[in-house]
């Protein structure tokens, strides 16, 4: 038993208890005693940024590797390298040793962000490890102007690209000049590089100060310019969608038609095998395939992530440093193999292939999981997301009433929504696919949230009240019922029957989980149809406005203001009404009108970027309000690592935290700052 | 003669050109294209992707055109020996392709190899010894193997070979091994990691060719000239093997021209689940992400692979028995 107890993240004797229980390979049933998951939640912790000048260090020190490279001439000293302006950062727990590889595993050329959160993230400002505060990242700092239209970046004195080329105000104007405002490259404006429908415009200071002009106050520019929202902002991910917010001008204008000659461009697209300039400029931008396009990522890729092995290796010209003056990273080399598929990955993980691995693993493995940690010498932690809904319901709200009229009519009932909800044994749900670690209810996000809405939100209208419901049911005038106990439709046309669509290849098992809500629903007499698509043709449905209820995740609401995710106010296939995306886009020219009420929440939304950041969480919390009054969507389960939340980390590996915030916002395991792990000797 | 090998030329070439035709009608057949694809990756990652964007993307990829200007233009390439650019990999077809085609071989072989060592063998015991202890063992083992999924036989291997021998997950080289060049080591460490995928592939095949040589030799077994055979003498074992197992092996010998599209289709489902790095898994993502030129690029191969075999079957059933090479003239 004494081996358990070494473990800080294994609290408390009933755990040793039903850890031994694992051990036994008894059933899975003995969790549903112990709250396993809140045991393996440690205290949210990471790396400080330090911004105080007096802990700046004076000195600066290097890798052995790098210290060779130096030496024989290849390259500048460090201090030239790290610049006057460094990134200081002060370690979780201790400053590290140099050396040794960290490995991971990846699913392939499509699954970029698992190199770009481990080693590159690169946004121009950063959240910290919590996301509470925009901290600096790739610019030294902002500064609004009085008026809140000017937004001033001051980058860092001495920075450089990977091959060290100076990095400053001309790499972002390149990106905005020449990638987003020439056509051939975008084809329309960003709504987040414009705020209520007018652009926002940049400027040149000088080399190391560059401008964002807004029209109208944007007081969630930075956040955005740190990583949150659609608009990405950062080049290693978003390089090759063209919207990294900077790009290597010196590099990338040889392959721009405005620097070079039309035909050389075209004879080099040729050339290389592709069809036509941009896709060549595309390629050549894409920090995970292109080896040469230099990068201010802390590692940079050694091998591409089209092959079987991705490795990054460190970048000489990294910016970040300890508070002891020691370049980071400190780990030489990031290995990421090439799982075919998703059970491979886990295996793996569970074989202690893996020394820092949280994307990709499968919640359901978690028993298997800490049945072998002591065999591969790893730890597992969940780090929880903080989002209501790794599994809600979306109704389809503007369901054309000429297609069917009796569904139309139903999905846009506020009654029938709360009636489909009170269906839900959400418990069931979340011991079944969640392993209790979940937290049932709707899709508000955690407590701490600064929109969290107050307690009575999390039941509201999302308890399991099939009693209630079936009197909704009945008031609604559904009181005819075939002979399996269904409700027929009240138009005489058969059985009231929804299509339910989930799509494959989900971090959850979707569409089980689908199909235990509508064996849930017979006892309120509602026949729903799972109908699993592949991901690509479900987007067609849901642009040709097709689906009846669809099931989805609302991760990235914990940052309600840049999410697309909370209320429909996006035209992307992925939001739940595009229509009404783009009547909020239009401003109500074109798309479908909202009901008053979500209307009244899309005016507070919009509200939301244009008010400074302590007043947005009493607008954020009507917001939410709203939502689960009317059951805007019907949240299921949430709050849990599923997504991306459970992680196995190595015992031997230094700094790592014992929970990390989970969130895209913050690039977990980005904001950790992985530059300051190492391994202990 | 030569004419019937030239018929059969001519129609080869003609078979091989449907195919290509078929191969890319078909991958076009479900709604959306890689766009589609590519925009809904990139909305799972918080990033949206505008019409006008999305339109701009069709057409840089020359997705805007009709299908048989695409037709058209691929199969202007593919003639000059260019299989164009994998949308999703960025990297072209060949190279794909290429890097795995020869470890593909190697599994398949290994796969065969292991089907007929164990079938043959088991499949003369128990025509010889019919309804004996042993004949009904292998049969129910036989039978379990083919009944028993692969992928789950794979998931199984794959889970008991790290608790009990602390193997590698998955692929065919140990992780130091995989970017290494080839040696002596590299090799010597994929034919280490060939027995589980070769048993998992091989089972289900193996109990299928132990009843097909098992009724071939049955059928042969009563045959005068076995028994004359017997007559004269020789012993059990020179009667067996010298006559009727060669007869019996003519069918294995007929088909053989179909081992060559199953050296690459056979095993995708298994190469997936052992995350081999093969063209299975390939050929599947490449199909899910509807990205045409590698998709039809191996569908392509696969069909000019069945055409090649049956080529060579008919050849080699024509030399092998008259009464083809009568009717042919």
């Amino acid at each position: 038993m004494g081996r358990f107890t070494r473990r800080s993240i294994l609290k408390g004797s009933a755990l040793i208890a039903s850890g031994a229980i694992i051990g036994q390979g008894l059933p899975m049933a003995a969790f549903a005693q112990e709250p396993l998951g809140s045991q393996l939640i440690g205290p949210l912790e990471g790396p400080e940024i330090v911004l105080d000048p007096a802990r700046f260090p004076t000195s600066f020190a290097e890798a052995p590797a790098l210290a060779e490279r130096v030496a024989s001439g290849d390259l500048p000293p460090v201090s030239e390298r790290v610049g006057q302006d460094p990134l200081v950062v002060a370690p979780l727990h201790e400053i590290g040793i140099y050396g040794g590889t960290l490995r991971k595993g990846f699913v392939g050329p499509s699954d970029q962000w698992s190199g770009v959160r481990i080693g590159g993230h690169d946004t121009v400002l950063a959240m910290d490890y919590s996301n509470t505060r925009v901290m600096p990242n790739i610019a030294k700092a902002f500064e609004w102007s009085d008026d809140g239209l000017v937004l001033t970046l001051s980058l860092r004195r001495g920075m450089k690209w990977s091959d060290g080329h100076p990095f400053t105000t001309d790499d972002f104007l390149f990106w905005y000049e020449d990638i987003y405002s020439y056509a051939d490259l975008t084809a329309s404006p960003h709504a987040q590089m414009s705020i209520n429908g007018k652009p926002i415009t940049m400027e040149k200071v000088d080399d190391l100060t560059v401008r964002y002009v807004c029209p109208e106050p944007y007081p969630l520019l930075p956040e955005l310019l740190a990583g949150a929202g659609v608009m990405g902002f950062g080049h290693a991910q978003y390089g090759r969608t063209l919207q990294g917010g900077f790009a290597p001008a010196h590099y990338m204008k040889q392959f721009h038609p405005k620097y070079t000659p039309q035909e050389e461009v075209d004879a080099a697209a040729a050339e290389a095998g592709f069809d036509n300039w941009q896709a060549l400029f595309k390629f050549k931008i894409d920090w995970a395939i292109n080896l040469e396009v230099p990068s201010v990522t802390a590692w940079k890729p050694a091998t591409p992530a089209n092959t079987p092995t991705w490795r990054l290796e460190r970048n000489p010209y990294s910016i970040y440093v300890d508070t002891a003056g020691n370049q980071l990273p400190y780990i030489d080399d990031i290995v990421m193999t090439l799982a075919e598929n998703l059970e491979v990955l886990n295996l793996r993980a569970v074989a202690g292939e893996f020394d820092y691995q949280e994307r990709h693993i499968d919640l359901s493995k978690l028993p298997v999981l800490i049945e072998n940690q002591e065999r591969g010498n790893y730890s597992v932690h969940l780090d929880p997301g903080a989002y209501g809904g790794d599994f809600l319901i979306r109704p389809n709200l503007t369901f054309p009433a000429d297609t069917d009229a009796e569904i139309a009519k139903w999905l846009t009932s506020v009654e029938f929504r709360r009636a489909l909800s009170l269906g839900i044994e959400r418990d069931q749900l979340n011991e079944t696919f969640w392993l209790g670690i979940g937290t049932p209810g709707s899709p508000i996000p955690e407590v701490e949230n600064a929109y969290y809405p107050g307690d009575g939100y999390r039941t509201l209208w999302h308890t399991y009240d099939p009693d209630q419901a079936n009197q909704i049911l009945d008031g609604l005038g559904l009181t005819q019922k075939d002979g399996e106990g269904f409700r027929m439709r009240t138009d005489g046309a058969g059985r009231l029957r929804f299509e339910f669509m989930t799509f494959a290849g989900m971090f959850l098992p979707f569409t089980q989980i689908a199909e235990m809500v509508a064996a849930q629903w017979r006892a309120i007499g509602i026949e729903a149809n799972v109908v699993e698509v592949e991901r690509g043709l479900g987007s067609n449905r849901v642009s040709g406005n097709e689906y009846q209820l669809w099931a989805w995740s609302n991760d990235t609401t914990e940052t309600l203001f840049t999410a697309i995710h909370a209320l429909p106010i996006s035209t992307s296939p992925a939001s739940q009404n595009p229509l009404m995306g783009l009547w909020y886009d239009t401003n109500g020219e074109q798309g479908v009108a909202p009901p008053e009420r979500i209307q009244e929440a899309m005016a507070l939304y919009r509200q939301g970027a244009s008010v400074p950041p302590e007043e947005r969480g009493e607008l954020g919390k009507a917001i939410w309000k709203t939502i689960v009054e009317d059951v805007v969507q019907i949240g299921c389960v949430g709050l849990s690592p599923a997504l991306m939340g459970v992680r196995v980390v190595n015992n031997r590996l230094g700094n790592a935290p014992q929970r990390q915030f989970n969130s895209t916002v913050v690039r977990t395991p980005g904001g950790s700052l992985p530059e300051t792990f190492f391994w202990k000797a | 003669m030569l004419s019937y090998i030239l018929r059969r030329l001519l129609l080869a070439l003609g078979t091989a050109w449907a195919i290509s035709v078929l191969a890319f009608i078909i991958i076009q057949l479900p709604p959306g294209d890689y766009i589609t694809t590519y925009i809904a990756q990139l909305a799972a990652d918080g990033t949206t992707v505008s019409d006008a964007e999305a339109a701009a993307l069709r057409e840089q990829y020359g997705l805007d055109q009709p299908i048989y200007v695409q037709y058209a233009k691929w199969m202007g390439q593919v003639m000059r020996g260019n299989y164009g650019m994998s949308m999703e990999w960025g990297r072209p077809v060949a190279d794909l392709i290429g890097e795995r085609l020869w470890l593909t071989v190697a599994v398949a072989i290994a796969a065969i190899i292991f089907t007929w060592i164990l079938a043959l063998p088991i499949g003369v015991y128990s025509a010889v010894r019919r309804y004996s202890l042993g004949d009904y063992v292998f049969t129910v083992i036989g039978f379990l193997g083919l009944a028993i999924p692969n992928f789950l036989l794979a998931l199984a291997l794959m889970y008991f070979g790290y608790v009990f021998f602390s193997a590698n997950i998955g692929g065919l080289f140990s992780p130091e091994l995989v970017d290494a060049p080839w040696s002596g080591a590299k090799l010597w460490d994929l034919i280490q990691h060939l027995p589980v995928p070769a048993i998992v592939l091989g089972v289900a095949g193996t109990a299928e060719m132990i009843r097909v040589m098992r009724a071939n030799l049955l059928d042969e077994l009563n045959k005068p000239y076995v028994k004359t055979a017997r007559a004269r003498g020789l012993a059990e074992s020179r009667v067996i093997l010298k006559y009727p197992v060669r007869v019996a092996l003519n069918p294995f010998v007929s088909t053989i021209g179909y081992l060559f599209p199953y050296i690459v289709s056979g095993s995708i489902i298994v190469s997936l689940v052992l995350g081999l790095p093969t063209v299975g898994p390939l050929l599947l993502r490449a199909l899910l992400a509807q990205d045409m030129f590698l998709a039809g690029a191996i569908v392509l191969m696969l069909g000019i692979m069945t055409v090649i075999g049956t080529l060579i079957s008919d050849l080699l059933l024509m030399w092998v028995d008259p009464r083809i090479r009568m009717g042919a003239r």
